[in-house]
C-alpha cells in the first residue's frame, strides 16, 4: 500500500522527484503495472493538486508549440492550436485507447511509459519533437528520439520530470497522416502505426517526407532512406512507393508478440507506406510481397 | 486521509486510505454499487464515471485524486423522487438493457456524448461508446437509445 | 417509473423488461453487489502449473498475515471434493493431481482484500511435474500421461459416431466432392460480471447468492461436494451479469460454501478477477474439423463425412454433452441421406472446455456452411440455390438422423433472405469498393436443437400465487441472465391473466422460494418455463373463476372474466376485486403449481447408450439464414463487417425487442468469434489473459444489423415460440467466412480466427494460402 504525497508546487514536486519518488500523472498505465506487480512503489507522487501552469498548458511561443507534460489527450485533442499545427498528432490520439482514457491519460505519461506501441510517439518524431526535461537544478531539452531509449526505458535522470514538450510548427508539410493497425477499432494497443508528414511541389511531387513506425521495433522506428526513396516522387506514381515500402521491409527486425508476428509487421510497415500513393495501386497485382 | 468532495451534488467529507481505488470507495464504502469493477484496468468502461464533469474510470483512480473534485456516479443520474434521466429513460424504452452490467457505464458514456454534441450521427454515438465493452447487445439498441435520447433531450419527443 | 407498470403485458408486444429500470439506475443489486455487514473475502491460490502430482501445500507463511482468518486445503472438505455437471470429475480443491494451471489448492478468507491477496502470495506448494497434454493429438500418442488414470476411455473423455444411409459409400456415387480442415479457437465468454457470490452460514444452514445460470443444480452439486445437506443450503440467484454459458456449472459455490462454513456467521465474499475468470473459468471448445461433403451433378447433396474434434480440457464439465450436440448438428439443416459422422472430446491440460452459446453447433456450422459454398462453386450454383435445393422440411431427416418433427421454417428463411435488398443489391455495394478494399457476400444456415433431449428430463416447475393484496407472483427458477425471460413470463401470465405489470411481480430463481427449473441454458428457459406458467395461469384461472362464482352464488366460472385487478361477472357487469377474493382463500389456496417437461424424442438415431445419454436426438429446433457483407483491406489484411442480416424462424415471437437483442448480442459475440477471440495457451499457460490481449468487439467494430423472423407457429412451443438464445451464434462465423472468400477469390483460413495477420498472408500467397489447398474441391 502506498502512500500518496499531493505537492502543491513544482519546487516541492521536484523535491519529492529527487528523493526517488513514483510520479501519478493520469493513471491509465501505473495503475495497470501496478496492479500485475510490474512496480510496487512506496510512494506515489499525485499532481492532482499541483498549481502549475507550465506542467497544463499549451502556449504558442513564436516559432514553437509548447506543451505541458500533464496535459491529457482530450484536451489536445481540442487545442485549437494542436487541431492548427499538428493535425498528425491528433490523428493519433484519436486511435488512443478509450474516450476514457485519453480523458486520463496524459502526453507526458505516453512518452515517458516509453512503449514502441504509444500511439502518440510515431506523430511526435516526424514532427521533430523535443522534451524539457526540470530538476531542480535548472532545465535541459533534448529531442524525443534520442530520450527514448528502449522500451520503458529514456535518458530522465532520477531527479528530473519529464516537464514540457516542444514541437516546432511544421510549415513545410502539406499532408498530416497516421494509420494504426489494430485487432479492433478502439481500446486497441497497435499492432502496427505510422506517422507520415509530406510536403509537397506544385506538381504534387513529394519534396519532404518525414516518416516513423510504431511497434515495429524497440523504440518508434524510423528511416532515412526509404524517406529518401520517396522525394521526387508524384504522389499517384506508385513506383516510388513501392520502392520505399521495399526499403523500410529491408531495414527492419520486428518482434513477434501475441498481436501479430515479425512478418507480418514487416510487411504491413511497408503497405502502410503504400497508403499514402494516391495513384491507383492495383492491390492483388502489386502484392505485399512485391517489389 | 481526510477526504472531501462532491458526490452526486453532495459535498462530502469523509477518512479514508489516499490509495483507496475510488471505485472501491465507491461501492464498497459508500455503497454506491452501480458503478461495476470488470476488468480493473480501463479496457472495459463498466467502471466509468464523471469527474469535474469528464469521463473517468473509477477502477484507475485513486482516492487522493478526487480531494476538492465533482463526482457523478449512476446513482446521481435521475431526478428528485427517482424520476429517469432521459437516456434511463431512453435506454430502457429502447431495449438497450440486457444483463444490465455494463449498463450504468454506457448510460453515463451516453450522457455526457449529448451534453457535447445534443445530435450526435451513428459515428460519434459509437465512438462515444468505444470505451465501454457489452457482451450481451451487440451494441445496436444502445445506439438506438442513445438517438432516441438525443431526441428526447432536443424536445422532438413528447 | 410509470415507464412500466401502467402497461398491460400483452405476447407479441415489445416490451420493456421490468428490471431495466433498476438497472438503468445502477439500483439492480447483482450478486457483485452483495457487501454484507463486516463481510470477509475469500480467495484461491491457483496451481499456476499445467499438470502435477500434488505432494504437500504449505499454508504456514500465509496463516501469519494480519487478518487473515482461516485457510483451507483438501483434508478441510467433508464432502465428496469433487463436482462436474454430468461427471464428478473435478475437485474444489487439488488433493491428488493438479490438471490445469487453475485448478484451486487453497482457499484463504481474510479481513481484507489486500490481506487476503497478500495471503495467497504467501501459500507455496510442492508437486511432481507430469508431462501436460496440450492438443487432442498429443493425448493419443504412445506413452501419453493420462489425466484421469481411472477414466475407461483413456485420455478420451467420449468418442461417437452417427452412421445414416451407407455412410462412407455413399461418396462413390457422387459426382462432386469437396473437402475442408479447420481449427477453431477456443472462445471466452468474457461476461462483463465476473464469477462471484456472498455467502454465509449460520445455525446450520448456508445460503449462498451466487452469479449463475443453475441454482437448482448447483444446490446438489455443492451439497455433496463440501459435505451439506441439500435441505440445508439454499442458493439465490439475483439477476447474472451475463452467462452465456460460463455459469453452467459450478463456479464459486463449493468454495464460499467451504469459506463460509470455516468461518460462520459472517458474510463471505468472494469476487473473482478477471484474470482468474479467464484461468479458472470454461470456454468454447477448441475444436479440430474435417469435412467431405458429396453432391450429384444437379447440387443435391448425397454423401457427408464428418470427424470433429474437440479439446475439452481437464474435466468432463459438459464436453461430452457439447459433443453429442456437435454431432448431431453436423450436418447442418439440409437433407443428406448418407452421413458418417464421428467426433471426440479430448482430455488435455488446458482450460476447462464447457458450454458458451451454440454448444458445439457454432464449431460444426463452421464447416459445414463453409463445405457448402464450395460445392456451391464447384458446381456453379449460387450459395443461396444450393442452401434451398437442399434444405430441410418437416418430416425430412438431418444427416444425423434426427427426424424433423415439429415446424421446421429455414426454407422460409432462405426465401426472405433472397428477396432483402442486402442480398439482392450486394453484387452493385462489391463494385463499389474503395482503393485497397475488397469486398465480398456471404451466406451461411444454421438449425439448433432446444432443451436437453431424451435422456435428462427437460422439466421446469412453475409457481403462480395470488397475493393477499390481489397480485399474482411468478416464481421462477429459471435464471434470467440478461436474456430477459423474466418479462417474457410477465407478458404470457399478464396477457392469460388479463393484468397491468403493477399487478403482477416476479419472484427470482432461489432454491428457498421457487422451485426447480432446470438451467438457464440450451435455448430452453422461455420454452419450458413457459409451458409451465401457461398451465398454471389456466389453473388460477379456474380456480378463482369457480371461487368467485361460488362467493357471488352465481352459474360457474365461465361467466367471469379477468380485468385489471378484478375479476368481471359479465351477465351483470359485477366486478369482484381479486383482493377481496384472495381474502376468502387460504394461503394454499391462493397457489398454483404446474410441471411441464418438454417432449423428448422416442427416436433412436444411434445404438451407442454413451452418445444417447449426451442428449440425442432433439425435437424441436430453430432456424436461421444470415448474409455477411466484408471489406477487406489488403493493405494491413484487416476485415470490416459492413453490414449484415439475418432471418431466422424460432416461432412466434413472444416479445420482439428480446427476439433482436438475443440476435444482435448473438451475432456480435458470433464476429468477435470470427474476427478476433483467440484464446490462446502455451503449454497450458494463458497468453491472452486478460482484456487488453483477448479482444471482444468494441461499439466501432459491429455493423448495422438488420433482422426478421419468419414468424412460424411452433404447435408444442408457449404462444407457438421456440428459442433463439444460441442459434443467432451458430452460422456467424461461416457467414464471414463465405464473404472473405467472396472477396478474395476463394481464398480460406484453416486457422482461426481470422485475424489480420492471417487475412493478409491468405491474400499474399497467389491461389491459395497454406492448409487451404486442403479446403478445395477434391474432383
Amino acid at each position: 500500500m502506498p502512500a500518496v504525497i499531493l505537492p502543491q508546487t513544482l519546487d516541492e514536486l521536484l523535491d519529492l522527484k529527487a528523493q526517488g519518488h513514483t510520479i501519478l500523472a493520469g493513471g491509465t498505465d501505473l495503475f495497470v503495472h501496478m496492479r500485475n506487480k510490474k512496480i510496487q512503489p512506496q510512494t506515489l507522487v499525485c499532481l492532482d493538486q499541483l498549481k502549475d501552469k507550465g506542467l497544463r498548458e499549451v502556449a504558442d511561443t513564436g516559432d514553437e508549440i509548447c506543451i505541458g507534460a500533464a496535459v491529457t489527450h482530450s484536451r489536445l485533442i481540442q487545442n485549437p492550436l494542436v487541431q492548427q499545427h499538428f493535425p498528425v498528432l491528433i490523428q493519433a490520439l484519436d486511435t488512443l485507447g478509450s474516450p476514457q482514457i485519453r480523458n486520463m491519460g496524459t502526453l507526458g505519461g505516453n512518452i515517458m511509459t516509453a512503449s514502441p506501441a504509444g500511439d502518440s510517439l510515431p506523430p511526435l518524431y516526424v514532427l521533430d519533437a523535443q522534451v524539457e526535461l526540470a530538476g531542480k537544478n535548472g532545465s535541459r531539452r533534448m529531442s524525443l528520439s534520442r530520450f527514448i531509449t528502449g522500451p520503458g526505458a529514456t535518458g530522465l535522470n532520477p531527479e528530473e520530470i519529464l516537464y514540457r514538450i516542444w514541437i516546432p510548427k511544421q510549415p513545410s508539410y502539406d499532408l498530416h497522416h497516421f494509420e494504426k493497425v489494430g485487432h479492433r477499432k478502439s481500446l486497441s494497443i497497435a499492432i502496427l502505426s505510422m506517422a507520415a508528414l509530406i510536403g509537397l511541389t506544385g506538381d504534387r511531387k513529394i519534396r519532404a517526407v518525414r516518416l516513423a513506425w510504431g511497434s515495429l521495433g524497440k523504440t518508434i522506428a524510423t528511416s532515412p532512406e526509404t524517406e529518401k526513396r520517396l522525394m521526387g516522387t508524384p504522389m499517384d506514381d506508385p513506383a516510388g512507393f513501392i520502392l520505399a515500402a521495399a526499403r523500410i521491409r529491408e531495414e527492419v527486425s520486428p518482434i513477434s508478440d501475441v498481436r501479430a508476428g515479425a512478418d507480418y509487421r514487416r510487411q504491413v510497415a511497408g503497405n502502410l507506406v503504400l497508403r499514402l500513393c494516391q495513384g491507383p495501386l492495383e492491390p492483388l497485382k502489386q502484392g505485399p510481397g512485391a517489389v | 486521509m481526510k477526504l472531501s468532495f462532491t458526490l452526486n451534488h453532495n459535498a462530502l467529507t469523509l477518512e479514508t486510505e489516499p490509495d483507496r481505488r475510488v471505485i472501491d470507495l465507491l461501492r464498497e464504502d459508500l455503497g454506491l454499487t452501480g458503478t461495476k469493477e470488470a476488468c480493473g484496468e480501463g479496457e472495459c468502461g463498466a467502471c466509468t464515471i464523471r469527474v469535474n464533469k469528464e469521463l473517468r474510470l473509477a477502477c484507475l483512480m485513486i482516492a487522493a485524486q478526487i480531494e476538492g473534485c465533482s463526482i457523478e456516479t449512476i446513482e446521481g443520474l435521475a431526478g428528485p423522487d427517482q424520476a429517469l434521466h432521459p437516456v434511463q429513460e431512453a435506454f430502457v424504452q429502447a431495449g438497450a438493457v440486457q444483463c444490465g452490467f455494463c449498463t450504468p457505464g454506457m448510460v453515463m458514456a451516453v450522457t455526457d456524448l449529448l451534453e457535447a454534441i445534443p445530435d450526435p450521427d451513428e459515428t460519434q454515438i459509437r465512438k462515444a461508446l468505444s470505451g465501454n465493452l457489452c457482451r450481451c447487445t451487440g451494441y445496436q439498441k444502445i445506439m438506438d437509445a442513445a438517438q432516441l435520447a438525443a431526441k428526447k433531450e432536443n424536445k422532438c419527443l413528447p | 417509473m410509470n415507464l412500466i407498470s401502467k402497461t398491460s403485458p400483452s405476447v407479441g408486444a415489445s416490451q420493456a423488461r421490468p428490471d431495466a429500470l433498476n438497472k438503468v439506475m445502477g439500483h439492480e443489486k447483482f450478486a457483485a453487489d452483495y457487501y454484507g455487514p463486516r463481510h470477509l473475502w475469500a480467495g484461491v491460490r491457483r496451481a499456476g502449473i499445467p499438470h502435477g502430482r500434488l505432494i504437500s501445500v504449505s499454508t504456514e507463511a500465509a496463516k501469519q498475515v494480519p487478518g487473515v482468518k482461516k485457510i483451507l486445503t483438501h483434508k478441510d472438505v467433508n464432502g465428496s471434493n469433487r463436482q462436474g455437471v454430468i461427471q464428478k470429475d473435478q475437485p474444489v480443491l487439488v488433493d491428488d493431481r493438479i490438471r490445469h494451471c487453475g485448478d484451486a489448492l487453497a482457499l484463504v478468507i481474510a479481513e481484507t482484500s489486500q490481506a487476503l491477496e497478500t495471503a495467497l502470495a504467501l501459500i507455496s506448494f510442492e508437486y511432481e511435474a507430469l508431462p501436460g497434454i496440450f492438443t487432442t493429438a498429443e493425448a493419443f500418442q504412445y506413452g501419453a500421461p493420462l489425466i484421469h488414470p481411472t477414466h475407461p476411455g483413456g485420455n478420451c473423455l467420449l468418442s461417437g459416431q452417427l452412421v445414416s444411409g451407407k455412410g462412407l459409400e455413399a461418396f462413390e456415387a457422387c459426382d462432386a466432392i469437396v473437402e475442408l480442415t479447420i481449427d477453431l479457437p477456443r472462445q471466452e465468454h468474457a461476461y462483463l460480471e465476473t464469477e462471484c457470490g456472498e455467502a454465509v452460514y449460520e445455525k446450520g444452514e448456508l445460503s449462498i447468492v451466487v452469479s449463475t445460470q443453475t441454482p437448482f443444480r448447483d444446490r446438489a452439486e455443492t451439497a455433496q461436494a463440501i459435505g451439506i445437506s441439500p435441505e440445508k443450503l439454499r442458493i439465490i440467484a439475483p439477476y447474472c451479469g451475463g452467462g452465456f454459458g460460463g455459469k453452467d456449472g459450478i463456479t464459486v459455490q463449493s468454495l464460499l460454501g467451504l469459506a463460509a462454513m470455516a468461518c460462520p456467521d459472517v458474510p463471505i465474499k468472494m469476487m473473482w478477477s478477471r484474470e482468474e475468470s479467464f484461468l479458472a473459468g470454461p470456454k468454447r471448445h477448441a475444436a479440430s474439423l474435417h469435412y467431405r461433403l458429396g453432391a450429384k451433378q444437379n447440387g443435391v447433396f448425397h454423401a457427408l463425412e464428418v470427424r470433429a474434434d474437440f479439446d475439452t480440457g481437464p474435466y468432463d464439465h459438459l464436453g461430452g454433452a457439447v459433443l453429442g450436440l456437435a454431432l448431431e448438428h453436423a450436418g447442418g439443416p439440409y437433407r443428406i441421406p448418407h452421413a458418417a459422422i464421428q467426433g471426440k472430446a479430448v482430455y488435455t491440460n488446458n482450460t476447462i472446455g464447457g458450454a458458451f452459446r451454440g454448444f458445439g453447433v457454432p464449431q460444426v456450422a463452421a464447416a459445414m456452411e463453409q463445405a457448402v459454398d464450395l460445392m456451391a462453386e464447384k458446381l456453379s450454383l449460387s450459395p443461396l440455390d444450393i442452401r434451398m435445393k437442399n434444405a430441410v422440411q418437416k418430416g425430412d431427416k438431418i444427416p444425423s438422423g434426427t427426424t424433423l418433427k415439429t415446424s421446421t421454417g429455414i426454407r422460409e428463411c432462405l426465401a426472405r433472405l433472397k428477396a432483402h435488398p442486402l442480398y439482392r443489391e450486394a453484387d452493385a455495394w462489391k463494385k463499389k469498393a474503395p482503393a485497397h478494399m475488397l469486398r465480398g457476400s456471404g451466406m451461411a444456415c444454421a438449425l439448433h436443437g432446444m432443451g436437453y433431449g431424451p435422456f435428462v428430463p427437460d422439466t421446469a416447475i412453475a409457481k403462480l400465487e395470488l397475493t393477499k393484496q390481489g397480485r399474482f407472483k411468478i416464481y421462477f427458477g429459471v435464471v434470467d441472465m440478461g436474456q430477459g425471460n423474466g418479462v417474457t413470463f410477465l407478458q404470457m401470465a399478464g396477457d392469460l391473466l388479463n393484468q397491468n405489470y403493477e399487478n403482477l411481480e416476479l419472484v427470482l430463481p432461489d432454491t428457498g422460494l421457487t422451485l426447480p427449473c432446470g438451467s438457464a441454458s440450451a435455448s430452453r428457459s422461455t420454452y419450458t418455463f413457459g409451458n409451465a406458467l401457461i398451465q398454471a395461469v389456466e389453473t388460477m384461472k379456474t380456480r378463482l373463476t369457480q371461487r368467485a362464482a361460488d362467493s357471488l352464488m352465481v352459474g360457474d366460472g365461465d361467466e367471469f372474466c379477468f380485468i385489471p385487478g378484478h375479476l368481471r361477472h359479465l351477465p351483470t357487469g359485477r366486478e369482484f376485486p381479486l383482493a377481496q377474493l384472495a381474502a376468502l382463500l387460504g394461503p394454499e389456496e391462493r397457489i398454483t403449481i404446474s410441471r411441464y417437461r418438454a417432449l423428448a424424442s422416442k427416436e433412436t438415431v444411434t445404438q451407442d447408450t454413451a452418445l444417447q445419454m449426451h442428449g440425442i436426438p432433439h425435437t424441436v429446433f430453430s432456424y436461421t439464414a444470415h448474409l455477411a457483407h466484408v471489406e477487406i483491406d489488403t493493405l494491413t489484411g484487416g476485415i470490416t463487417v459492413c453490414n449484415y442480416t439475418a432471418v431466422t424462424d424460432c416461432g412466434r415471437l413472444i416479445n420482439p425487442d428480446l427476439y433482436q437483442q438475443q440476435m444482435q448480442g448473438g451475432i456480435a459475440q458470433g464476429l468477435g468469434y470470427a474476427l478476433y477471440e483467440d484464446f490462446i495457451t502455451d503449454k497450458g499457460r494463458l497468453l491472452t489473459a486478460n482484456l487488453s490481449t483477448y479482444i471482444i468487439p468494441g461499439a466501432l467494430d459491429i455493423p448495422p444489423m438488420a433482422l426478421s423472423s419468419v414468424d412460424l407457429q411452433e404447435n408444442t412451443g408457449p404462444f407457438g415460440m421456440k428459442g433463439v438464445g444460441e442459434i443467432c451464434i451458430d452460422p456467424v462465423l461461416p457467414a464471414v467466412a463465405n464473404a472473405v472468400a467472396d472477396a478474395c477469390g476463394g481464398g480460406r483460413c484453416r486457422q482461426w480466427p481470422l485475424t489480420c495477420e492471417r487475412m493478409l498472408e491468405i491474400l499474399t500467397i497467389p491461389v491459395c494460402p497454406p492448409g487451404a489447398d486442403m479446403n478445395r474441391s477434391l474432383i
